[in-house]
């Protein structure tokens, strides 16, 4: 409960800090996305099995925060947890290269599925500006953010999770 | 008589005052200054040893008092200079703020034939797929879904979505984005589209018009999605391939939308939805 409450104020700090300064902060015009990156960190930190939970109820506010629909972040928070668990049977002497793993995969998926939907609905998408120009760039800033926000959750899992912090 | 005067004491005395007399009439007339300061230079420089070591030891027992209080005294002088400072900034931001919304204010009185309401821009959207700005204002203040957005310089969007305290504004820039406009000077019309970069290109311009570059782009009006006659922006350039019925265009938009802080709601202008009637 205690690590549920500090994950969801956790999660809400990093949405609103994304809104009001980490989307200003652009490369060409992709940009980080700590909200992703916070939801993988808590994901890799987490053991509780019913954090599936309040990753859903994550991504639920972050769709109808952001004018994506809401089903990308779901799809995405939920891939986030399953390969999380996955990592953290198999990978998890080096939580580090999880994080930076799973923050490509993840933020790769996340962009596919976005200009999957601008594809469907029918706008006219420029495929290599929008790989060269957006996709691109922001993989690079969120990988170069992943490394600070793992240690800012590591900190944090020591308060929330007293009993099964790693690394 | 003499004899009498001249008594072996009397003598002594009258000798005692002429040794006297003639030392003070050297001393006055600063024959002795070198027999004086030859006596007295030791007793000045002991003086000087005396007096130095004294304020050592003085130094030594009274300046770790000293050093203390004068650590206080400059860390309350810091923390009054950082505050007098925070202030400057504040005052600063106020001064920012106050001139956007003076503009924002000369805008309004100048388009009188709209209603506004002023709101800060609080937020941007998370996809950087996606150019949405959120702000401070919403149902409550009386705020619609669709109502356009705009500033002292020009178009910024519309409202896209919306709660009770906040609004989520579609900008121009948004690939999703469609306006339809006019050529000031060549008088045609066309569409200004944006995209995912956030760059803005003019489309559906017919082939044979003569577009000037630095033609300007305001709001025709049609599809009943914006009101008429709103500033979009500038031709940058324009290009016009064979076989085809249109020409496009690149848009210098005249509004800065990488540092929009205000804007203006336009509440007494309803969007018409025509989607139903597309055939």
């Amino acid at each position: 409960m205690w690590s549920y409450l500090i994950g969801f104020t956790g999660f809400l700090l990093t949405a609103v800090l994304q809104m009001s300064i980490f989307s200003q902060w652009k490369i060409l015009s992709g940009s980080a996305d700590i909200v992703l990156l916070f939801v993988v960190a808590w994901c890799l930190h987490d053991r509780n099995k019913q954090l599936w939970l309040l990753v859903i109820v994550m991504a639920g506010i972050a769709g109808s925060i952001s004018a994506l629909p809401a089903y990308i972040p779901i799809v995405v928070y939920l891939f986030v947890f399953r390969v999380s668990k996955l990592f953290q049977a198999r990978l998890m002497q080096s939580p580090l290269l999880s994080m930076l793993v799973l923050t490509f995969a993840a933020t790769l998926l996340q962009l596919i599925l976005s200009m999957g939907y601008l594809f469907v609905i029918q706008v006219d998408l420029n495929f290599s500006d929008a790989l060269v120009e957006v996709a691109l760039p922001s993989v690079l800033l969120n990988m170069l953010l992943a490394i600070p926000i793992h240690a800012i959750v590591r900190e944090i899992g020591v308060y929330a999770f007293p009993k099964g912090v790693e690394a | 008589m003499i004899n009498k005067l001249l008594t072996p004491k009397n003598l002594r005395n009258l000798i005692i005052i002429m040794v006297v007399a003639g030392v003070l009439f050297l001393a006055i007339s600063g024959y002795l200054t070198p027999v004086f300061s030859f006596s007295v230079s030791p007793l000045i420089s002991a003086q000087s040893w005396l007096s130095q070591r004294y304020l050592a030891f003085s130094d030594f027992f009274n300046s770790p008092r000293d050093m203390a209080t004068l650590r206080a005294q400059n860390a309350q002088l810091e923390n009054e200079v950082a505050m007098l400072q925070s202030e400057i900034v504040a005052l600063q931001e106020n001064l920012a703020q106050s001139d956007i919304l003076y503009t924002l204010l000369d805008f309004a009185r100048t388009n009188p034939e709209h209603e506004y309401v002023a709101a800060t821009v609080i937020g941007r959207e998370i996809s950087p797929f996606l150019q949405y700005i959120i702000i401070d204002k919403g149902s409550n203040d009386g705020l619609r879904h669709g109502m356009p957005v705009v500033t002292q310089q020009g178009l910024v969007g519309r409202i896209d979505a919306l709660i009770s305290d906040a609004s989520r504004i579609q900008l121009i820039t948004d690939a999703n984005s469609s306006v339809n406009v006019k050529l000031q000077t060549a008088g045609v019309e066309g569409l200004v589209r944006g995209s995912v970069t956030g760059e803005i290109s003019l489309d559906m311009v017919p082939v044979d018009s003569e577009v000037q570059i630095g033609d300007i782009l305001m709001t025709s009006g049609l599809g009943g999605t914006y009101p008429p006659n709103i500033f979009v922006g500038q031709v940058l350039t324009m290009q016009s391939k064979q076989n085809v019925l249109f020409q496009t265009g690149s848009v210098q938009p005249v509004v800065d939308f990488s540092n929009l802080s205000a804007v203006l709601v336009i509440t007494n202008f309803n969007s018409v939805d025509i989607s139903p009637l597309v055939p």
